[in-house]
């Protein structure tokens, strides 16, 4: 049969194939950037100077935050006076790169020296900052090349500073030029530990590599193959180094680089584990706890116990009768330290992913209670303080 | 979205940890895989869309015959589309069900190939198979590219600038040789399929080329592999025109020629997909298939 053709496509149909394409453009690119975080990484949380601020390094801004009652710290000048800016309004202690090139902070600032901080930027540069007015010295920073996700740490005059697409770096803490790298096959997204006395740093790398290598010249003295990456900076205590890895193991590593035992865990270990003499208590990334003995022979478990429904990043916060925790399913937990049995949970808005931090009144007088400040995703939660016994808000800080 | 893309993250992972831990070579076995996997809807799709446009003069005639009563219109051509079988929406049905899946794929090589630690820390409860976690993180540089970066034309400008060519030509390629090329109006008017079309052959390899320099390296392999494995697709189904390849294609070959061109092809009764059906479910014969026309005396041009 034959027919006569026709136009196939009217001005209707030409508009819908426009339309399908649009859409089509519209969909890839929404989709390209939704489900995946718009951050790289998670706040880096601890406390600065002698009055023990608490120093919050997280995506656009690194600040100062009063550990009383969480808002920001004010600008001082040297008689103790607050700063003004030119509203008449207090200025606070803040260091947020504006202009049109994006700087992002998850990392740790480093004392350089008494005036001067050290802000390692996930875009590859590092800014020196005035620490009495937090004013950036160094214009948009130096270029250092990688991007870093791991606080750097500070050894005399060499900046031990882990990228996160391959090697450790020592630079010069002055002009910030490499001294020597250390190059690994994958990135480097924990802090190295350094061993002063020991003579040691040890590197945990994404390549599933743990290197032990002289801290003034780079020089290998050993690695360790921990059959997965190794994302958490590991804990030396009792002689020993205490690690985790992807892997879904928890090693127990002498110094000169052999494994004395190891723990079999249910999934992924990221953050470092907390040991108190021979208790340690490490969390997976199934959301599982696990009490165990170091018995100097091997792991004895006491107890292990699935206490979020999501993973677990942070280390856990051991105290005398608890433990605390926090996970991606958006919740605190306080568990029993004796038997791991749920006490107390608290909801934040968004995930908890960055280490919990202890504010104790042996080093704030001015606190009348113990706390836990915990950081979450979420922008109106940046920061939560609970009392360390009953988990009662005490403030928050968000945006 | 993670009942699809949580297998195909453990796939993609899988798949680098066979072949050597190499991204590029999973990633296009993956694309094999899921276009293969979803051949019959592509097919199904092609053929409706190419029954849909023969109908379209028929369509086309209902229209001006019934442009004063929307109600009749839409009753005829529900008749017409009831006699030959077919689905209006038969088209846009396949094409449905794969954009789930090609976003799957899509979203799993950005998953996959996780560069840092907030995404990588997603990735870790999207791995079906435990024992995979080991080869975590996948290696994602690739000829001095990072796979989860777009293209950094400072460190990599050749091998940058080559992919992105490659996108552009790819997909270029693919749509031309798919697609029936429109030979111009013979009363000199502009013909709006024609120009549509010229459009979208211009449009869609810039876009892609734009989706190449500002998302993932692994998304311009993914593009490149996918718009390779469709070629191959189309020329074992016998539907690729190299000639389309050449200047002037529109104009120096068949064509389908609005108002003029005559079909042969698959809107017939003897097409058991294509051909219309009696109420009883029988296949009428050509004068019967409730599309009367007037072949002309002479068909100038036929398409195959």
């Amino acid at each position: 049969m034959t027919v006569r053709r026709s136009h196939l496509f009217s001005r209707a149909s030409s508009a819908r194939f426009r339309l399908f394409f649009l859409v089509l453009a519209l969909l890839l690119v929404g989709v390209g950037c939704s489900g995946l975080p718009l951050e790289a990484s998670w706040a880096s949380v601890s406390l600065y100077g002698d009055t023990n601020q608490i120093m919050f390094a997280y995506a656009n801004q690194v600040s100062l935050i009063d550990p009383i009652d969480g808002s920001p710290s004010e600008l001082r000048d040297s008689d103790g006076d607050v700063r003004l800016d030119d509203q008449g309004n207090a200025r606070t202690w803040r260091v947020q790169v504006e202009g049109g090139t994006a700087t992002t902070f998850y990392t740790r600032p480093v004392q350089a020296d008494a005036e001067t901080l050290l802000l390692t930027a996930h875009e590859h540069r590092i800014l020196e900052v005035d620490a009495a007015s937090a004013r950036i010295l160094n214009g948009e920073g130096t270029d250092i090349a990688k991007r870093v996700v791991a606080s750097p740490v500070l050894n005399g005059n060499l900046l031990y500073v882990p990228f996160s697409d391959t090697t450790l770096a020592a630079l010069d803490k002055d002009t910030l030029d490499p001294v020597w790298t250390l190059s690994t096959e994958r990135g480097v997204w924990a802090s190295p530990l350094l061993l002063e006395a020991e003579g040691l740093l040890v590197v945990p790398s994404m390549d599933h590599l743990l290197y032990a290598v002289n801290p003034e010249t780079g020089a290998e003295i050993w690695r360790l193959d921990l059959g997965g990456a190794v994302a958490s900076t590991p804990v030396f205590a009792n002689g020993y180094l205490y690690v985790g890895s992807f892997g879904r193991k928890l090693f127990k590593i002498s110094l000169n680089g052999e494994i004395m035992y190891e723990f079999a865990t249910k999934e992924w270990l990221w953050g470092p584990p907390a040991v108190l003499e021979n208790q340690i208590y490490v969390a997976d990334l199934g959301g599982y706890v696990y009490a165990l003995t170091d018995t100097g022979q091997s792991f004895t478990e006491l107890w292990s116990r699935q206490v979020a429904q999501r993973g677990i990043r942070p280390t856990p916060l051991v105290l005398e009768d608890t433990l605390v925790v926090g996970s991606r399913d958006r919740f605190v937990y306080w568990i029993s330290r004796e038997t791991g049995e749920e006490q107390v949970k608290r909801e934040m808005r968004g995930e908890v992913l960055a280490d919990l931090l202890l504010l104790d009144p042996s080093q704030l007088p001015s606190l009348s209670e113990s706390m836990v400040v915990v950081s979450t995703l979420a922008r109106e939660e940046l920061l939560v303080a609970f009392t360390l016994d009953d988990g009662e808000r005490r403030w928050v800080y968000g945006q | 979205m993670d009942f699809i893309l949580n297998p195909f993250i453990t796939v993609l992972t899988f798949l680098y940890s066979i072949f050597n831990q190499d991204m590029v070579l999973a990633i296009i076995v993956f694309t094999a895989m899921v276009r293969l996997l979803t051949y019959p809807l592509t097919a199904q799709q092609m053929k409706s869309a190419r029954v849909m446009q023969e109908l379209q003069p028929e369509l086309k005639k209902l229209q001006e015959k019934y442009k004063n009563d929307r109600e009749k219109l839409s009753q005829e051509q529900m008749r017409m589309y009831r006699e030959y079988g077919i689905n209006p929406l038969g088209g846009c049905l396949p094409l449905l069900i794969q954009f789930p899946i090609l976003i799957g794929l899509y979203q799993s090589i950005i998953h996959a190939l996780s560069a840092n630690p907030l995404s990588l820390i997603d990735l870790s409860g999207r791995l079906l198979v435990p024992g995979l976690g080991d080869v975590i993180p996948l290696e994602n540089r690739w000829l001095g590219m990072n796979l989860s970066q777009p293209p950094d034309f400072a460190t990599g400008a050749i091998i940058g600038g080559t992919l992105i060519f490659l996108v552009v030509v790819t997909t270029w390629a693919q749509f031309k040789l798919t697609t029936v090329p429109v030979a111009p109006s013979d009363d000199g008017k502009p013909n709006p399929m024609a120009a549509t079309q010229q459009t979208m052959g211009t449009i869609m390899p810039v876009m892609y080329g734009f989706f190449a320099i500002s998302f993932s390296v692994g998304l311009s392999i993914y593009f490149i592999a996918s718009n390779v494995i469709g070629i191959i697709q189309s020329v074992l189904m016998g539907k690729a025109n190299f000639r389309n390849l050449l200047p002037g294609a529109a104009a120096a070959q068949p064509a389908i020629t609005p108002r003029t061109a005559t079909i042969t092809t698959s809107v017939r009764p003897t097409d058991s997909r294509a051909a219309p059906r009696r109420n009883n479910g029988s296949r009428p014969n050509s004068l019967e298939a409730g599309v009367k026309t007037k072949a002309p005396p002479k068909p100038n041009k036929t398409t195959k």
